[in-house]
């Protein structure tokens, strides 16, 4: 039983789970992720660790309330349970031996990096973090990554995500005034990823995403997580979720996470109308 | 063909003096070997294909009692039975079906359950033609086999589905219990089996499951119109009964490792994890929308029972014209599996002949009269798709059969400009499954074979680490459910050994 500790709206559409999973929280490493199965007729969906506590035996997660799962995980309250959670999954990024790091994260990607940059800044290394939104208001968890971040800076999608051109500019100003980043790892919205991806590729600064791709198991058995990167084919879950930018496939990556938008819509309506039907 | 390693040490005797027994002998005189030899084999009664297609209810409803005794009486009970060297878990298979005869279908259950933990299951999907039924004695006289699967499923369903669950029906007599915990990663066939067999033993086990529910490949891979859950869920029940700790959501390898597993305490482990890795054809769009492998899709429909979405939430690509390619169990599965999601045409493509398919008959049979349609030697060269990334096509070349390769099958040939296209909009890889590399990567010193399978004596199953055993697929590659199930059987007495000895 993976009883909820705490449940909490960050921000807008951003949620909070703390759950229990001792076994989990004992193994998790940063960047990794689990499976989560919200109730008995439910999928199996992966997000991201956001945090644990080896202690209390409970993990945190940050979610964004977008689909059919992601909203039954938003309605879960203290004491209610999840049908399911599996994990840690997917490699833990490696720690770089020297140099800073640069953190870009939107969306639930601010608190899926929050334990990367615990674990680069307990390395020893310097960690600029640069969180994404639309706006101040969905910023969340600046004190607690503050605590190991060197540098916090924000970028607000009115004035950058719109145009490449002034992404570039940021970025540049970001790696001027921190000439010794060496890697940038970015989580967030795949269009975050894809923007940032492409800022980097100017400088040639060496970058890691975290793909997000649909899967089922998680644990590799059924390739639904495929992408290519210079022409190989890889599995998100086990070799990933953290891939370098240079020669993956985007155009196939946005196609993917696309199969099966229809049914998605479906059940939506579906769980809509469900809800309006308990209230008459 | 006598295959005396199959039987278990002293088996072969008490074979002979069941044989021997009163009641049996008294059988035997009543109805002669030529009036037995003049019944025919019972047909298994079915849904009817037109009905089946819209349903994923079972295809076969299983014997009624007095259809099994018919068929229990074409058994002559022979003095030197081939079935039971012809069955991996060396099932007492003429005592069971005498038993049937006799009118007593519990002792029949009791007998099976003495080497089988998963009666209801084998029946079901063990490819009995080429087991238990190739060797049996009416088969060599010219008549058709006696039907060993359907009676099995006949006892185990009579047994289990009567009483709700297995737990009514007493696990025999526990061994003292031994102070030893073993791990066994894996609920599926093999990991079932030799948990089943170590509890029996007085060991306590707990099985590690990766997935939400137990089962393995019999949960996400096999359709309920093949084997219903409810047969599934009953013969886990029953393995529970006997001891056994079923932890699910626990991935060995990543959860906690073994060494981990070691330190809480576990002196032995039995590695059942299964070829849990899709093989792919690494051919030009195979990433496009609608391309799966049979693990995904089988998964989607099977575990997560997408076949009732929108009600279950994981949805299931839709298809006007389905293309499965492969010839064994689990491209008959999907293929059957898309016709009813709906596809107008769901077709077959397998690169060799009819007669080099490895799926069980009856499956290929089913498949043909559901309106299947199979194409043979010929396999895609590459997937077509829209500007949307949608597969809309693929492209196919023909094969011609030559010399055998190393399996023994004629190797397929491709014809040079053969060429054609067809349209599909689903298509779903069935060409095998590879060990999951998840947790034997993690294990350094492990010894694996050329195709990323765990090497092990087979006498033992034991691998190249000490008290580390394996079996299954995760040592065949893709192999056969009761192939897995002697694996554990072996294993487990090879771990008792061990832990005995040292």
């Amino acid at each position: 039983m993976n009883r909820v500790v705490l449940a909490e709206r960050l921000v807008p559409n951003l949620y909070r789970l703390v759950l229990e999973a001792p076994e989990v929280a004992a193994s998790a490493r940063a960047g990794q992720f689990v499976m989560v199965i919200p109730d008995d007729k439910g999928e199996r969906i992966p997000v991201n660790l956001a945090d644990w506590d080896r202690r209390r035996g409970t993990v945190d997660l940050v979610f964004l309330n977008l689909g059919l799962s992601t909203r039954k995980l938003a309605g879960l309250k203290p004491g209610q349970a999840v049908a399911g959670l599996a994990g840690p999954l997917g490699r833990a990024p490696e720690i770089p031996d020297s140099g800073a790091v640069l953190l870009v994260g939107g969306c639930y990607g601010i608190g899926g990096l929050h334990p990367l940059a615990r674990e680069l800044k307990q390395a020893g290394r310097k960690v600029i973090f640069l969180a994404e939104a639309r706006d101040p208001a969905y910023i969340y968890w600046e004190e607690k990554i503050r605590k190991y971040a060197d540098n916090f800076i924000t970028l607000f999608r009115t004035d950058c995500l719109s145009s490449g051109q002034e992404l570039r500019g940021r970025l540049d100003s970001v790696l001027k005034s921190h000439p010794d980043i060496s890697l940038l790892m970015v989580m967030g919205c795949s269009y975050l990823l894809f923007k940032m991806s492409e800022a980097a590729a100017g400088p040639g600064l060496k970058t890691l995403v975290s793909l997000n791709p649909i899967m089922v198991d998680g644990t590799g058995m059924c390739g639904a997580c495929r992408v290519s990167v210079d022409g190989r084919t890889y599995f998100a879950c086990v070799d990933g979720p953290w891939f370098e930018s240079r020669g993956l496939d985007w155009q196939e990556y946005f196609n993917r996470r696309r199969a099966f938008l229809s049914q998605e819509e479906q059940a939506l309506v579906r769980l809509d109308r469900e809800f309006w039907k308990g209230t008459e | 063909m006598n295959r005396p390693d199959r039987l278990e040490p002293g088996q072969a005797e008490r074979l002979r003096a069941e044989r021997d027994r009163d009641w049996r002998k008294a059988l035997r005189r009543d109805i002669s070997v030529q009036k037995r030899m003049a019944i025919d084999r019972q047909p298994m009664p079915e849904q009817e294909p037109w009905v089946r297609i819209k349903n994923f209810k079972e295809v076969n409803l299983g014997y009624t009692f007095d259809l099994a005794r018919a068929e229990a009486r074409r058994c002559l009970d022979c003095g030197q039975p081939g079935c039971v060297a012809g069955c991996p878990v060396a099932i007492d298979i003429p005592t069971f079906i005498k038993y049937i005869e006799a009118g007593e279908p519990e002792k029949a259950l009791e007998t099976i359950r003495r080497t089988n933990g998963l009666p209801a299951i084998c029946g079901r999907v063990c490819p009995q033609e080429v087991q238990c039924e190739k060797e049996c004695n009416l088969a060599r006289a010219g008549r058709e086999p006696v039907a060993i699967g359907h009676l099995e499923r006949f006892v185990a369903d009579y047994i289990c589905l009567r009483e709700g669950t297995g737990t009514a029906f007493h696990a025999g007599p526990g061994a003292p219990p031994r102070p030893e915990k073993i791990a066994v990663v894996g609920s599926g066939p093999g990991g079932l089996t030799a948990a089943a067999d170590l509890a029996r033993l007085g060991y306590r086990v707990t099985v590690f499951e990766a997935l939400h529910l137990p089962g393995g490949v019999l949960a996400y891979g096999i359709p309920e119109f093949r084997l219903p859950r409810e047969i599934l869920e009953s013969e886990i029940n029953f393995i529970k009964t006997l001891g056994v700790e079923v932890r699910t959501n626990f991935i060995v390898g990543r959860t906690a490792s073994l060494d981990d597993l070691r330190r809480e305490g576990y002196a032995a482990f039995f590695l059942a994890t299964g070829a849990g890795l899709p093989s792919f054809m690494n051919i030009p769009g195979e990433n496009l929308l609608g391309v799966y492998s049979a693990n995904e899709y089988l998964t989607r429909v099977n575990l997560m029972k997408g076949f009732r979405f929108p009600e279950f939430d994981t949805p299931v690509p839709g298809a006007r014209k389905a293309a499965v390619i492969g010839g064994g169990n689990v491209a008959m599965d999907a293929v059957r599996t898309a016709l009813r999601l709906g596809a107008g045409q769901a077709t077959i493509y397998y690169r060799r002949s009819r007669a080099e398919m490895p799926a069980r008959t009856e499956e290929v049979k089913h498949a043909g009269e559901e309106g299947i349609v199979f194409n043979f030697l010929t396999v895609p060269v590459r997937f077509l798709g829209n500007e949307r990334g949608e597969l809309r096509g693929m492209v196919l070349q023909r094969l011609a059969l030559g010399e055998p390769d190393s399996s023994g099958r004629p190797r397929p040939v491709p014809i040079p400009g053969s060429e054609f296209e067809v349209e599909v909009d689903l298509a779903v890889v069935a060409i095998g499954q590879s060990p999951n590399p998840l947790l034997i990567r993690q294990l350094p010193d492990l010894k694996l074979g050329r195709w990323g399978n765990v090497e092990v004596n087979f006498q033992t199953m034991a691998t190249s680490l000490p008290g580390i055993y394996a079996g299954g697929d995760v040592v065949r590659g893709g192999a056969t459910v009761i192939l897995a199930m002697g694996d554990g059987r072996r294993a487990a007495r090879a771990i008792d050994e061990f832990l005995r000895t040292g």
